[in-house]
This record gives C-alpha cells, structure tokens and sequence, in this order.
C-alpha cells in the first residue's frame, strides 16, 4: 500500500466538489427536517383525532422503515404515479422527511417540557391558540432542543453518502467513481473520511457553543 | 449491491501471499469470483444460484483444475479491480472486458465473452443517437452507464462532460430511468441490454446496436498480476475447451459468439 500525494492533488478537486453538494444537501435536508418536524409534532398534539391519529401513525411508519428504501421508493417508484423528481430533490425530500420523523420528537419532548401552568396562563390572558403556540410555547420549548437537533444535523451529514443510489455524486459518489477509473480506494477514500471528520469537528464546535449558549436555559 | 460475503473472505484470506494460489484453492475447495448479475454475462436468480456465460466457464474450468466450487460475489464493476488487489476475490468473472489500462492492472486470461456496445433509448429513438459523439454533441443529453463500467468511459472519453454521465447502479434502475425520462440512453453491451428489453416486455422502448465507433470488446477473466500462474494454468484448458467445442456448449445457449473469442487474442485486445 503506498501513498501517492500526486494523486490526492489530482482527485482532490473532484472530490471538493462532491463536498460541496453535500453540504448542500445536508442544508436542505435540515431545514426541511426542521420545519416538517414541528409541523409534525404540533400536528401530533392536536385535539382533532382525525389529524392527531394519522400523523401519529404516519410518523412512526416513516421512523420504522430504512431511510434507504424510503429513497427507492422515492426515485424509482414515485415516477410510475406521474411523480417525477430530479435526483437531487428526491435525496432533499427523503432525507428531510425521515429526520423530520426524529426532529419531531425532539420537538415533542421540548414542548411537554414547557410547564402546564404556561398553557393555562395563556389561555387566561385570552391569547389564540396561535398566539400561544408562537408567543408562549415555542420561544420557550426551542432553545433546550437545539443541541439534540445539532446532532440529527450531523447525522445526516454523515448519511448523505447513501443518495448514492439515486445517482446523486456527493462525496461519496465522487471518490467512488475516481476509485473506479484509477483502481485505487486508498487515497479518495481516506481523504473522504478526512473530509467528513473535518466537517464534523467544526459542527462539534458548533455544537459545544449551541450547549452553552442555549442548553442550560432555565435552570 | 453489498460486494463480498465478508466472513467467507475473511475465513479465506491466504495466510502466505506469495503461496501457489492454485493450491491454495484446491486445498480450500472453492474459489472466489467476483461477478456483477448483468445477464447474460452474470447472472444470479431469485433463489441465489449464480450463473451466466462468465461465471459458467469459470466454474468449469476451475472444476478441471482442481477446485471444485466457485463462490460468487456480487460487485461493482469499478470495485472490482480494487477487491481483486486487495485479495477479496481469486478472479474476476464478469464481462469485464480488456482494455489496456485494466491490463496494466490485472493479468487477464484469453479471451472468453465478446459484444458490441448498445445503446437502450424510447421507442423510435427520438434524439437520433447512434454513437457517444452524437450524446456528446447535445448539450441536454444524459446517458447512463454502470460506474467503472466500459461505457462510463466511452462516454466520458466520447467528451460527455462528467454531469450528463450517470452512474447506475445496476441494470433494472438503469431501464426504469429510461421509462421515467430521467435519461435519455442507458448504455450497456447489446446482449445485456436485448436481455433487459425481453424481461421488460416494454413495447416504448428500443435498442441501438452497436453504437457506432464503440469496439468490439472482449473479457477474460482477470487475476492479480502476482498470480500469473494460475492465469497461465487457466489458460490452458480454455484453450482446450475452445478445441473441443465444449467452450462453445456453454456460451453459445446465452448468445454469445465462440468464434468472435477465438479470432482474437489477449495480446491483440491489451494491445500488447
């Protein structure tokens, strides 16, 4: 086994750009878990059966099945109902939706942690449901989750290499497809473990700061 | 899509590497194949037996010389070379076909499977394609292709740029991307592709062959370069086997052509 740095010059731009649309789709990916998880977990606590019901039972299929599949099913199935997503949108959507299921109940778990006594000061105030939801519940619920969703953020960074099925060229892809045409996995696959290790260091840091700034609210 | 059956390769690692590895296999009792269930070069079923043209004319000349069993893993073309070196597989048996940068890589046998390439395209082939150039020249085309595969790099030698080449994973999502229009070509050899087509019975699909420009190629099964001797042994009874007719027995029932692998040669097709 030998190391060739001439080599690791060569594929490191291709590789860069791989990174690149991870980023990218980890972005994307976090922000619609972040909005469909609260979407999710409010809709969970309705009073109205019919909503609470299925979007119980709806989230619990959607954590119960592999992310993996959810993408076949997303790529390659969706299509026959007249669906057609280009690959990026697709991994987007997949991915946003599985970890909106775990943001979800993170979500859930901040919310109840607001104590009952807010709810009912709220409701004696005559503030809407909506202005309770906004004004009361979620400034309050939020912050002490924000360290637990970091980390599904780092989750799903290092899951991104799974879109590779649906023919995405993240990373992964990239170092695979480089790997492919020089017969070589030493160099593009340490460099993308570096690269992944990079990216998560900076997101611990991140993520050590979130704790302190926001984790110790309230006590 | 998972490439080895980690256990059996770790209980197979060879203790010593530069042991004879034909005696090696003869004492384990079966070697490891790598193949890629592309039919008709490589084919698994529903219940797991594996078979094809490849992988058939490996077992039976492995059978002769001695190691009675060929165990088959499932790869990725572009992986394979790489889990060849790295001693996961014993060969490659898989309509990998010689090129002479793969030659330089790996010690390949005489020929053994020869096809031209096809392009797989909607019925009536609305955008005309008859060659990778003719991919190359329109700026919205997109062509699929197995990763590391030959026409990956047709393609991308062709001057499709590296964005309108797309890496499928396997046959079937390569036809079902035709279906939906996220391709415009699926690019594979012409008897793997007529092999897609009957299985499909999709009337909106059609066949290009042979692309135009694209060689004749032929495979051979690969071996690490270390282990010249075992090519050379496996060498002999292919050559046999061409003799007598027995070659042709086994590929010819898939479609492949005996006599377009016994008009060439490895030094020919490596450019030796």
């Amino acid at each position: 086994m030998q190391w060739d740095w001439a080599f690791v010059a060569e594929i490191t731009p291709t590789l860069l750009s791989g990174l690149k649309l991870t980023l990218l789709i980890t972005l994307l990916s976090a922000m619609v878990a972040a909005a469909l998880g609260l979407a999710f977990a409010i809709a969970r606590r309705s009073p109205n059966r019919l909503v609470a019901r299925p979007t119980g039972a709806f989230v619990e299929f959607i954590r119960g099945t592999p992310l993996l599949v959810q993408l076949y099913f997303i790529f390659y199935v969706l299509p026959d109902a007249g669906i057609l997503l280009p690959p990026l949108v697709a991994g987007v959507i997949g991915m946003g939706l599985h970890y909106a299921t775990y943001t979800a109940e993170v979500y859930r778990a901040g919310i109840e942690n607001v104590p009952k006594g807010q709810w009912e000061a709220a409701r004696a105030t005559n503030l809407t449901m909506r202005q309770t939801w906004v004004h009361v519940v979620i400034p309050q619920a939020v912050p002490p989750m924000i360290p637990a969703l970091a980390n599904y953020l780092i989750a799903m960074f290092k899951e991104t290499p799974l879109l590779s099925a649906i023919t995405v060229l993240e990373l992964m892809n990239q170092a695979k497809s480089v790997a492919n045409s020089s017969y070589r996995y030493v160099e593009p696959m340490t460099l993308v473990g570096v690269f992944f290790l990079a990216m998560s260091l900076v997101s611990v840091v991140m993520l050590r700061w979130l704790e302190r700034r926001y984790g110790r609210l309230g006590k | 899509m998972k490439k080895t059956l980690l256990t059996l390769a770790l209980l197979a690692a060879p203790a010593a590497a530069m042991a004879d590895t034909l005696d090696d296999l003869k004492a384990q009792g079966f070697a490891r194949i790598a193949i890629a269930n592309e039919p008709p070069f490589t084919a698994v079923a529903a219940d797991g037996t594996v078979s094809g043209a490849a992988p058939d004319v490996a077992r039976e000349i492995f059978k002769r010389l001695g190691v009675p069993e060929v165990v088959a893993s499932i790869s990725e073309y572009g992986a394979m070379i790489p889990g060849l070196q790295a001693r996961r597989h014993d060969a490659i048996t898989a309509g990998l076909f010689m090129k002479p940068e793969r030659c330089q890589a790996v010690a390949y046998s005489e020929p053994v499977l020869c096809d031209a390439e096809a392009f797989l395209v909607p019925k009536g082939n609305p955008k005309g394609f008859t060659s990778y150039a003719d991919i190359a020249a329109d700026a919205t085309a997109t062509i699929g292709a197995p990763g590391g595969g030959t026409e990956e790099k047709l393609a991308l030698e062709a001057g499709v740029p590296r964005d309108r080449v797309i890496v499928v994973p396997d046959g079937q999502s390569g036809l079902k991307m035709v279906q939906d229009g996220r391709i415009d070509v699926y690019s594979l050899p012409v008897l793997s592709i007529s092999d897609l087509m009957a299985k499909s019975g999709d009337a909106n699909l059609e066949m290009v062959a042979p692309v135009i420009g694209a060689p004749v190629y032929c495979d051979g099964a690969a071996f690490r370069k270390e282990d010249a001797a075992l090519r050379d042994a496996f060498d002999v009874e292919l050559a046999k086997m061409k003799e007598s007719g027995e070659f042709a027995a086994i590929i010819e029932p898939y479609g492949f052509s005996a006599a377009a692998a016994m008009s060439t040669s490895r030094a020919q097709l490596c450019g030796e």
